[in-house]
């Protein structure tokens, strides 16, 4: 930019885009939409973890009032061309073939006229399954007696990797994919004054995003799709669509209204592709509304367990990692690919090191599918990598937060050969959550009590990978806009912050700004609402475009004013010229006659290729969360009580402090319920809290007594006015803060999560032998 | 039950939104559907369906419901406001609407209809609430994006701006 005129939107304190809509309920999700003659689907759930479909008979079903289609598996054939999804690997079926994998996957669809016909028709279905073993856990599917999920290995792709990186698909039995990674010399380990060995383990969540999986798929006459859906990746789903049925991808409307909610989840084909079929099957458009419960046994984050060698020198100096991390992929690959390859690349942490090596290979169990989940990857990482290295600091007679200062990647510094910057100076962030919770001072605690402090820092590349944005800002006669992009609206703030940067270039109120509906046959293409992208990848396409609209308005204005566009200014649809003013609507039209003329701008963004990046391309940003934790534990029963969390995010320059406010604390109590007690529970492959009740997330009786999230403004992101991603960086080390301060405090170390009174007392009372 | 007409149809009478409305409907029907589905009510959000998430939250006769786990029979003679019936007729925001827009104290949305209710109904009787008082109160559902920080802070501005009064 240009500009160095003040900022008049960007980073002020405007309403939210979507404030009046949200605030009176007037704000529309796929949820709330019903067409005329609209059926509903529901879907048979296998009720066995491992087991041969013998036969489905649906006879019965199909002869009930209101049903007006029941499908399964195997006579999918006569209305898709392919009948399996998945990312990297297509191993998913839209509805079981011959086999089920988890308690949960789908057998039979049916559309009926209402829910509780569909329902009804369910219960009719007669399947007769044949029990195989299960594999309830990554032990068990690594066992040499295992049998395997896919006795036919379904097929897929490695993508492109660059210095140092690699990837093998189906590396050995029930492992879908192995990610490698290695720098530098293993050699280094022998002149390490010491090398340890540690092992953890991290509990897996559901996203529990409130809106439910849900979509209105409408099969029209000449083979034209309509999919309304709550959805965070609306182009590749597009593909996937295109891909199942083989039509072209010009015949379909992939369209996306609010999301409520979705934190990785709502990636990919999910409800689509049944409800597809029974529309097509019917003539009639189909809703598919999936319950909570369902929610628990279609998506979830990935378990698993990490095994860290860290050489160090007797001064705390960190020399080399290697890393073995098994993930609990779930039944179907879905995206555990791409969070491997993440986990694996992101195990060293923000640290310097001469040598690291990292495999993170991802089980096939006979559980939920694991997928995307805020952090991805990043969050299982930072929970071993920062648990370890304060047992390090504390086994070497060292004060944690010295150690970490000592081996921090300096700013601008290449994280990785290849690799970008570091953009944030991390050592000014662990200063500031170190400060606020009094990381120094005296540890005083009610009797029968002990009290601790704890820090860490999460850290992942941000921007996702190879991922292209493109934009649309169009400015009609009158000097209304249009902003069309494909990020989603999922609560993050988006449409906010994106129109925010039109305004501001454009020179415009903001409330001139409309961010048009998402339709994927009239909206530019975006590879998807994740990776905490949108204000850096999209964020710069935006940028692109709406500079793309001001110079060709301010070039108009300069041939007919018959002077240099360098010389005029844009402001509220008028051109200032020194002293002059000169309304553009009646320039327009003069110009243009007619009705007018409207302006648009095009704008791309993607990190360019580039083979000497580990991962082909180099980080968009560098997303950092830093935790600090107060606490006591009782000795007695081992409860924690939290007396103070801080939480801190460089957005770089906030385009909007109290949306990157909220983000970061969302995600700070997101990572609290992981730390303490959030988990989905398994009685073997039976999850036994796949429910609202049962299955216990964050309330606001869980606030910490202080909550504080710092919002640092450090000025190196890469997107517009300087900005960087928010939304995952601070989730990821709250857990490994809470633990640490939990040693601090009581002088025991819990390698699992969550950490629970009992796992905390039990480890107190071991100690004490 | 005297709700029941002599042709057998379910009538039921009540205040909605401040509107005296007779709706026909069958006993098994819960209140969500009633408004979502039969009143194009929308505003009203149903997430769990099972009284735990409070997305739902309706009040009645002024107090927090769960619409998903309500008959609607059970609101036969009785008040109910649902979000629809929160600002004013000429479309001004209720304070605490006004102080959720101004705090962004909502992400998705999708909890805050019922969040805006159950604060509504907490300053109808504590205008003046703790800390404390606010989170006991809001803990009965769920916002899985905000962290609840803003939330608490909002409500404690709206109910700053309620005991000032209108702003002239």
């Amino acid at each position: 930019m240009s500009d160095q005129k003040p900022l008049r939107i960007v980073g002020q304190p405007v309403e939210r885009a979507d404030a009046h809509a949200k605030v009176t309920g007037r704000a529309r999700y796929t949820v709330d939409l019903a067409k005329p003659g609209m059926l509903h689907a529901k879907v048979l759930r296998s009720p066995h973890a491992h087991a041969r479909v013998v036969s489905v008979d649906i006879a019965a079903a199909a002869a009930m009032p209101g049903v007006r289609a029941v499908t399964t598996g195997p006579q999918l054939a006569e209305w898709v061309a392919m009948p399996v999804y998945g990312y990297f690997i297509k191993d998913q079926p839209i509805l079981a073939m011959d086999r089920v994998r988890y308690e949960g996957d789908m057998v039979a669809a049916v559309a009926a006229d209402t829910e509780a016909q569909a329902n009804a028709a369910l219960a009719l279905i007669r399947v007769e399954y044949a029990a195989l073993p299960d594999l309830p856990d990554i032990d068990a599917a690594l066992d040499t007696d295992a049998p395997d999920l896919f006795p036919e290995t379904p097929r897929g792709v490695v993508p492109p990797y660059g210095q140092g990186a690699s990837a093998q698909l189906w590396p050995r039995k029930n492992v879908c994919y192995a990610f490698r990674y290695a720098s530098g010399n293993a050699s280094v380990f022998e002149r390490c004054d010491h090398v340890f060995d540690d092992e953890f383990r991290f509990s897996r969540m559901n996203h529990l995003h409130l809106e439910p999986f849900v979509c209105v798929a409408e099969w029209r006459e000449g083979d034209e799709i309509e999919v309304v859906t709550s959805c965070q990746n609306p182009f590749p789903l597009r593909k996937e669509i295109a891909r199942i049925f083989r039509l072209a991808e010009s015949r379909i409307s992939v369209k996306v209204p609010f999301v409520g909610g979705g934190f990785g989840a709502k990636n990919n084909c999910k409800t689509e592709p049944i409800a597809l079929v029974l529309s097509k099957m019917t003539g009639r458009p189909v809703r598919f509304c999936m319950t909570m419960e369902e929610g628990f046994l279609t998506n979830t984050q990935h378990a698993a367990v990490l095994k860290l060698k860290t050489g160090v020198m007797a001064d705390g100096t960190l020399v080399a990692r290697q890393s073995h991390i098994l993930l609990d992929s779930g039944a179907y690959s879905d995206a555990s690919p791409l969070v491997a390859e993440k986990a694996g690349y992101r195990v060293s942490g923000p640290y310097r090191y001469q040598h690291v090596e990292s495999l993170c290979e991802c089980v096939l169990t006979t559980t939920t599918p694991a997928g995307p989940y805020r952090g991805f990857g990043g969050t299982q990482a930072t929970w071993a990598s920062e648990s370890q290295i304060d047992m390090i600091a504390r086994r070497l007679g060292l004060d944690p937060m010295e150690m970490r200062l000592k081996n921090l990647v300096a700013l601008h510094e290449p994280w990785m050969p290849g690799e970008s910057g570091v953009d944030s100076d991390m050592a000014e962030g662990l200063a500031l959550v170190a400060e606020e919770i009094g990381y120094d001072r005296p540890r005083d605690a009610a009797p029968g009590w002990s009290r601790g402090r704890g820090l860490a820092i999460g850290f992942k590349d941000g921007g996702g990978v190879n991922k292209p944005a493109q934009a649309r800002v169009k400015v009609s006669t009158g000097g209304d806009i249009h902003l069309m992009c494909g990020t989603v609206e999922i609560g993050q703030g988006a449409r906010t912050a994106l129109a925010q940067v039109v305004a501001e270039i454009l020179g415009a109120p903001l409330a001139r700004v409309e961010y048009l509906p998402l339709d994927t046959r009239y909206t530019p293409f975006d590879q998807g609402t994740n990776a905490s992208s949108a204000i850096t990848v999209m964020g710069q396409a935006v940028q692109r475009a709406a500079v793309s609209v001001r110079n060709q308005v301010l070039q108009m204005a300069a041939e007919h004013l018959g002077t240099d566009a360098a010389a005029l200014e844009l402001e509220d649809w008028t051109i200032r010229h020194g002293n002059e003013a000169h309304p553009l609507a009646p320039m327009i039209m003069h110009i243009y006659g007619g009705t007018g003329f409207e302006f648009t701008g095009d704008g791309f963004h993607k990190q360019a290729n580039d083979h000497q990046a580990p991962l082909e391309t180099k980080s968009v940003f560098w997303e950092i969360g830093w935790a600090g934790v107060d606490l006591s534990v009782d000795r007695e029963t081992g409860q924690v009580k939290i007396h103070a969390l801080a939480v801190s995010g460089d957005a770089g320059r906030a385009i909007h402090r109290l949306v990157c406010r909220g983000q970061d604390e969302g995600a700070a109590l997101m990572g609290l319920g992981q730390a303490l007690f959030e988990q989905m529970v398994y009685d073997g492959s039976r999850l036994i809290n796949g429910e609202a009740l049962m299955y216990r997330v964050p309330l606001a009786e869980d606030l910490p007594d202080r909550f504080t999230s710092i919002l640092q403004e450090q000025g190196h992101g890469p997107g517009p006015f300087g900005a960087k991603g928010m939304g995952e960086g601070t989730m990821l080390p709250v857990p490994p803060a809470i633990a640490n301060a939990i040693e601090d405090a009581v002088g025991v170390r819990i390698r699992d999560l969550p950490l629970t009174p009992e796992r905390i007392l039990s480890a107190i009372v071991a100690a004490q032998g | 039950m005297s709700l029941i007409s002599k042709d057998g149809a379910l009538r039921v009478a009540f205040t909605l939104n401040g509107r005296e409305t007779t709706v026909e409907t069958v006993t098994s029907r819960v209140l969500s559907d009633l408004l979502r589905d039969d009143m194009n009510l929308k505003g009203t959000r149903v997430s769990c369906g099972r009284t735990v998430c409070g997305a739902c939250s309706v009040l009645v006769d002024g107090f927090p419901r769960a619409a998903c786990s309500t008959f609607a029979f059970e609101v036969e003679g009785r008040d109910v406001q649902t979000i629809e019936g929160v600002e004013a007729p000429d479309g001004t925001l209720d304070p605490v609407q006004a102080a959720f827009a101004a705090k962004s104290a909502f992400q998705c949305g999708f909890c805050t209809s019922g969040m805006i209710l159950l604060a509504k109904s907490l300053l109808a009787t504590h205008p003046d609430p703790d800390r404390a008082t606010i989170i006991a109160w809001i803990s009965s559902n769920i916002c899985r994006c905000t962290g609840y920080e803003l939330i608490v802070e909002a409500v404690q501005d709206a109910a700053r701006a309620m005991r000032e009064g209108p702003k002239s």
